[in-house]
């Protein structure tokens, strides 16, 4: 029996009883106590109805570099941390969107040098890119790009080139990071884990 | 330790009648928390120590229940003292005793119910130390002046309160009552402080900033600084009220159930009116500074905001769309029976208005509820071409859900207006002229929120968002603020057509009562979890990083198991309190209040009262 469903019967222990309450105690306190035992019962069936999804804390992923033989291997890992620890996609598209609240990065790779995007990244504030959909003068975006090598996503400078490399080859573009580039793995990974020495959310 | 000691026999002296109960309240709870304690230290050991469990039950569920009762029970000694407050106000204003009476009623509470609190914040506080020590020494190093300071307000609290209560009699008249309601705003503006030091420490824990180096007093001061306290501050603040006036209205739904004659019924019927009034008037503004809140999570970091709007947690928001939904439908029923019930002759002349916005209320309560994505099979996802329904997908945006917020809001400010107005005459020259303008006020701007929602759909989210959802809040309180005053002038010289009755209401009225003050319990819950939540796996979102076992948030359905328990815990609490400080009355007043101290005609607080046509005049 899933938890689900035990707590389910639980609820609807509750509500019965609730009604029992309501039906043969005379008492008014106690018919009280009976119907808020009812409201809170349909209340906790309510939320069982809906979609059950727990936030498990990201597995962190582990960057062997002893697996990285080609460019393509780096784009691999690149778009897996796009899609998750990145947290890229919680705001980028790739491919218009109507609900997009930061640039589009179809084609990101073959417009702008690995520099910039290196630069974008890791500086973000360093040069603004402005949303040129509307008329008149173009505007900020709303959402501030987050440092992505600094907490709460910190990424490593391995696995922002490995994004690079996703990106570039998302983009049909040539892979111009190179293996060679990566860091020894003695060289820390997980920026994540900083401790709590210093407070470092900008705002 | 002697000194101490001193302290607490006196506090224990203090309590008098109920100094007994209080003490064995301590002592059980305190053996209570105690296996807790032992479990924990047995977990691990002691050196070097993060975290420490409870076997089978949770280190985390133990933490969970506690903190939330500390916080309602907070919520609720903050909000006491702020309904107490403005009820004596009214009472001095209006030269009505009963308002009088009811403020002294409910701040006899706050004795009993602040040593609740604090003995609550005092296991929490041991329950954090063990299980969470690393998080402790890392919050306590930023924060320790602030304790400093938040122990000082406990002290200069407790004091004015002592003055307060115990001096209500000897300060009845004159200055002396000038003074005392003095000593009042004092009592709430302590309070108000002791409420955002606090706050600080667990906002600063969902909106940490940058902490320079410098002194320990500027480290402090940067933290508690941080984007969304003043936010919660607020909201808390206008939460409290309204927490405190259904609270208010539940204790006299029960006892007006329970009442054994005329004279407890006319005045409880009446003070579950003063309450469930006060509770919408908090109501009413509260989504806004949800909305202020919620503009400064996005502005602080949008994935927060993306985790809670349209991550895991979204489907929170439907349950709190529901919940938000049957608390506006419960304040509004109540006022739709006071007045079928309490103004004979209304109830044909209403009856059509009332029947309008409850069809208008559950069409929004439909829209707020209606989800972004559906929970569809394969095959029904494939026919409806994706997870949105091609017509109720247009309903579970954002830009629909602010529209019908706002709406249902306005319909909640028209039954108060219509309330208050009911039973009376307008007698002033210019009457015609002012309904007209209240008419066409309240008719643009609910057409102009609609239009704006509508609109909204056609605009990129910045423009929405900032302009659109802004422009729609400031057009519904500019509503308030225009027909609100311009009422309390009408009804200034209006006459009463028909005289009110009060202990007439049906018996589903108190269980509405009761209703409303668990919807706004259950909110606190579920809105705390949430709050939590929304740091996913950091006690210091993006500082420190949880590693304990307990670092995953629970799915809704078990959180909303512990909700609902907290809630009860909560209500047993609270009728527990009640029932501590009527004791002694029961003893030793077994006659009903004098007939000059009874309900009579509409309280001063809804500006209609017959009272005030002739505010010295029995009316019985």
């Amino acid at each position: 029996m899933s938890e689900v469903v035990k707590l389910q019967l639980i609820g609807l222990s509750v509500v019965g009883c609730g009604i029992l309450i309501l039906l043969f105690i005379r008492a008014s306190f106690v018919r009280v106590i009976g119907f808020v035992v009812i409201v809170l019962g349909l209340f906790t069936l309510v939320a069982l109805s809906v979609p059950q999804m727990a936030s498990l804390p990201p597995v962190e992923e582990k960057f062997d570099i002893a697996t990285v033989k080609t460019p393509t291997d780096m784009a691999t890992i690149g778009q897996k941390i796009f899609f998750s620890k990145g947290q890229c996609a919680l705001c980028h598209t790739i491919g218009p969107s109507e609900s997009a609240r930061c640039p589009d990065l179809k084609g990101i790779g073959a417009k702008l040098s690995r520099e910039f995007l290196f630069e974008s990244l890791t500086q973000p504030q360093a040069y603004i890119y402005l949303d040129y959909r509307h008329e008149g003068v173009a505007k900020e975006y709303p959402a501030k790009m987050p440092y992505i090598n600094k907490n709460p996503i910190g990424l490593s400078r391995n696995e922002i080139l490995s994004v690079i490399a996703f990106l570039q080859q998302m983009s049909g573009e040539p892979i111009s990071v190179t293996v060679a580039e990566l860091d020894a793995p003695a060289a820390p990974t997980k920026a994540a884990q900083s401790g709590p020495v210093a407070v470092t959310q900008a705002y | 330790m002697r000194h101490q000691g001193g302290w607490i026999q006196r506090l224990l002296r203090s309590g008098s009648d109920h100094g007994g109960t209080l003490l064995g309240l301590v002592v059980a709870a305190g053996l209570l928390s105690l296996p807790a304690l032992v479990f924990g230290a047995d977990a691990a050991p002691a050196a070097a120590t993060e975290y420490r469990d409870v076997p089978y039950v949770g280190s985390r569920n133990i933490v969970w229940v506690v903190a939330q009762l500390h916080l309602l029970l907070a919520g609720f000694v903050l909000g006491v003292p702020i309904f107490a407050w403005l009820c004596e106000i009214v009472g001095w204003k209006s030269g009505e005793k009963r308002y009088d009476k009811l403020a002294k009623e409910f701040t006899k509470l706050l004795t009993s119910a602040y040593a609740t609190t604090a003995l609550f914040g005092g296991i929490l506080l041991f329950l954090l130390i063990s299980f969470y020590p690393k998080l402790m020494n890392y919050l306590t190093d930023i924060f320790f002046p602030s304790f400093i300071v938040y122990c000082i307000l406990f002290l200069v609290e407790t004091a004015t309160l002592y003055l307060y209560w115990y001096g209500w009699d000897a300060m009845q008249d004159g200055g002396k009552k000038t003074f005392h309601i003095f000593l009042g705003f004092m009592l709430n503006f302590f309070a108000f402080f002791i409420m955002i030091v606090p706050n600080s420490w667990a906002t600063f824990q969902a909106s940490p900033v940058v902490l320079a180096e410098g002194s320990d007093m500027a480290r402090a001061w940067a933290a508690t600084w941080n984007p969304t306290w003043w936010p919660v501050n607020i909201h808390r603040l206008i939460a409290n009220v309204v927490l405190g006036g259904y609270i208010c209205g539940a204790y006299a739904g029960i006892r007006y159930l329970s009442a054994k004659n005329t004279e407890e019924r006319d005045h409880y019927d009446w003070m579950g009116y003063v309450g469930n009034f006060i509770g919408v008037f908090g109501l009413l503004a509260l989504p806004f500074a949800g909305y202020w809140l919620m503009r400064e999570v996005y502005q602080y970091n949008q994935q927060m905001g993306i985790t809670l709007m349209g991550g895991f947690l979204s489907w929170l928001f439907i349950l709190q769309a529901m919940l938000i939904g049957v608390l506006f439908l419960g304040s509004n029923y109540y006022f739709w029976l006071g007045i079928t019930y309490r103004i004979p002759g209304s109830e044909m002349k209403y009856r059509k208005p009332m029947l309008a916005m409850l069809i208008v209320l559950l069409l929004c309560l439909g829209v707020w509820m209606t989800p972004h994505s559906l929970v569809a099979s394969m095959e029904e996802a494939r026919k409806m071409g994706g997870s949105h329904h091609p017509l109720l997908g247009v309903f579970g945006v954002m830009s629909a859900k602010m529209t019908v917020a706002n709406l249902m809001i306005l319909v909640t400010f028209m039954s108060f207006i219509m309330y208050w107005r009911a039973g009376k005459q307008e007698t002033a020259g210019w009457a015609k002229v002012a309904k007209a303008i209240m008419g066409g006020v309240l008719a643009s701007a609910a057409i102009a929120v609609i239009v704006l929602g509508v609109w909204g759909y056609f605009v990129p989210a910045i423009i929405r968002i900032n302009l659109f959802s802004t422009s729609q809040v400031l057009i519904v309180l500019g509503v308030m603020l225009t027909i609100t005053p311009l009422t309390a002038l009408l009804l200034r010289s209006a006459k009463t057509t028909t005289e009110m009755v009060w202990g007439k209401m049906p018996p589903r009225a108190g269980y509405s009562l009761v209703l409303n003050a668990v919807m706004v319990v259950l909110l606190m819950t579920l809105m705390g979890y949430a709050r939590s939540s929304s740091r996913v796996h950091w006690h210091v979102y993006g500082v420190l990083r949880d590693t304990s076992p307990y670092a995953f948030s629970p799915a809704l359905g078990s959180a909303a198991a512990i909700m609902a328990l907290c809630t009860f815990f909560f209500c047993m609490l609270v009728a527990f309190i009640f029932w501590v400080a009527t004791m002694g009355d029961k003893a030793k007043a077994p006659s009903a209040s004098s007939k000059s101290e009874l309900p009579q005609g509409m309280p001063a607080m809804a500006g209609a009262s017959s009272a005030l046509d002739e505010p010295k005049a029995p009316k019985f």
